[in-house]
């Protein structure tokens, strides 16, 4: 999987830019929070072959939650979330499940390792990767997406195998497979490239800037004029 | 060039964050033309060597142009800008500073030969590459900068990915494909690179995705907000 560090820096950017009025640390947490579950599925591993990047990272789960939230904040007479939680909880409930999708799963697709994004129904390690660009030469060549490949998923993007041929080596689980192997080195990645490292400051500046800012309006408002705080 | 196409793709991501109030279509242009107007160095390379990733894509322009902004708008008794733009403006120029120094630079820093960092105070360029990791064997591992201590001398020498100067790097770019400096027969082949590997699509997408959601949201009753 692509570093936990990675997948909480593009929770956080999704965050800012999507909770609008929403925004406050509490929400900013939850959101994050979404972007990192994913990566759980490594603990999972130790018991159930295969699965880091699988259990949690197939579609299934977010697209149940999503199908549900979709139901009762727009189908349903009365939301029960609208009722609870109130407009700022529908929100935040929206962006953490993005969050989920596009800062938790994301870049471990468009990454190096992969996703199996159709556990337990089928059974394979999807991967982004390619390039997609115009040559003077050759014309436009694209290469993320091929069909009719060799393969073992259904999906027409390169696969890295199933979860009996392939093992993805994370902290939790230094070697991939079931069972505590505790004596073995363990290594948790910060950031794996150069890319990393500058969304991961990025994140950090924004979220800097965001709360700055908040806190400064805050203070405006509470010694300001009321008019302005009901506004 | 990293493609500008994911410059643009990180820099509304990060512009979306940021904007807030002022989050418009005019807003979104501006930053999108500060994430273009720096490409402009590679057709500066015609008349001086080494311009591109050189004279748009240094981190000390930003800085003085940061410099310049502040003291114009928060420190002077009357504000030569403030008198011709509106706050909005001033926000959005702040906004396109940042995403300048954070999606722009950055992402041509870790590309290819890198960036000329602190052109025009120093010329050299530099290439951000390594790993920040913590393992159980050797503690926290990074090798973005190598510091190495002489044994024998006691001098370090610091490696922060540093390469040639302008006189001796040329990274090719549409307008200019190959090393001027290079003599060969082969026909030109010009590559205007949309995205060359999963994470730089992913840039694109997230950013796409990021603008989709706001139009989506905006579309959502008011009324019933808290």
């Amino acid at each position: 999987m692509a570093p936990t560090l990675v997948n909480a820096a593009f929770g956080a950017l999704l965050g800012a830019a999507l909770l609008g009025a929403a925004f406050d640390r509490r929400s900013v947490a939850v959101v994050v929070a979404a972007a990192v579950l994913p990566d759980l599925d490594a603990v999972a591993s130790l018991a159930v072959p295969g699965a880091t990047n699988a259990l949690l990272h197939a579609v299934w789960l977010p697209l149940t939650a999503g199908v549900v939230l979709y139901w009762d904040t727009r189908l349903r007479d009365a939301s029960r979330l609208r009722e609870r939680a109130g407009w700022r909880g529908v929100r935040v409930a929206w962006v953490a499940l993005a969050a989920f999708l596009v800062a938790g799963v994301g870049p471990d697709l468009f990454g190096s390792e992969g996703v199996n994004l159709l556990y337990p129904l089928g059974d394979a390690y999807y991967l982004v990767s390619g390039g997609f660009l115009f040559s003077t030469e050759d014309g436009i060549v694209q290469t993320f997406v091929s069909f009719g490949a060799e393969g073992s998923g259904v999906l027409p993007l390169e696969t890295l195998g199933t979860t009996d041929s392939y093992a993805i080596p994370t902290f939790i689980n230094p070697d991939g497979r079931p069972g505590l192997s505790l004596g073995a080195e363990r290594e948790l990645h910060l950031v794996r490239t150069g890319w990393q490292l500058v969304v991961v400051a990025a994140a950090a500046s924004l979220l800097a800037i965001r709360f700055g800012r908040a806190g400064r309006e805050s203070r405006a408002e509470s010694t300001g004029d009321s008019a302005e705080v009901s506004r | 060039m990293v493609s500008s196409v994911v410059h643009a793709g990180f820099a509304l991501l990060l512009a979306a964050g940021l904007l807030g109030e002022y989050y418009d279509r005019r807003a979104l242009a501006v930053v999108l033309a500060i994430v273009v107007i720096p490409e402009a160095d590679s057709v500066l390379g015609f008349v001086m060597p080494g311009a591109h990733r050189t004279v748009g894509h240094n981190l000390v322009l930003p800085a003085a142009a940061a410099a310049l902004l502040y003291y114009d708008t928060r420190l002077r008794e009357r504000s030569a800008l403030r008198e011709r733009l509106a706050d909005r403006w001033i926000a959005v120029a702040w906004v396109g500073l940042f995403v300048h120094v954070f999606a722009h630079v950055p992402l041509d820093w870790v590309h290819l030969e890198g960036v000329n960092v602190f052109w025009p105070l120093r010329d050299r360029f530099y290439v951000l590459d390594g790993e920040v990791l913590l393992s159980t064997a050797d503690g926290v591992v990074q090798t973005f900068v190598d510091l190495r201590v002489d044994p024998e001398t006691g001098s370090r020498t610091v490696d922060a990915g540093g390469g040639g100067t302008t006189e001796t790097v040329h990274v090719n770019n549409p307008v200019e494909p190959r090393d001027p400096d290079e003599v060969t027969d082969e026909p030109v082949e010009r590559i205007f690179p949309v995205a060359n590997a999963g994470w730089r699509l992913y840039l694109v997408g997230t950013g796409l995705f990021a603008l989709a959601a706001r139009r989506l949201q905006d579309r959502a009753p008011r009324e019933d907000g808290a």
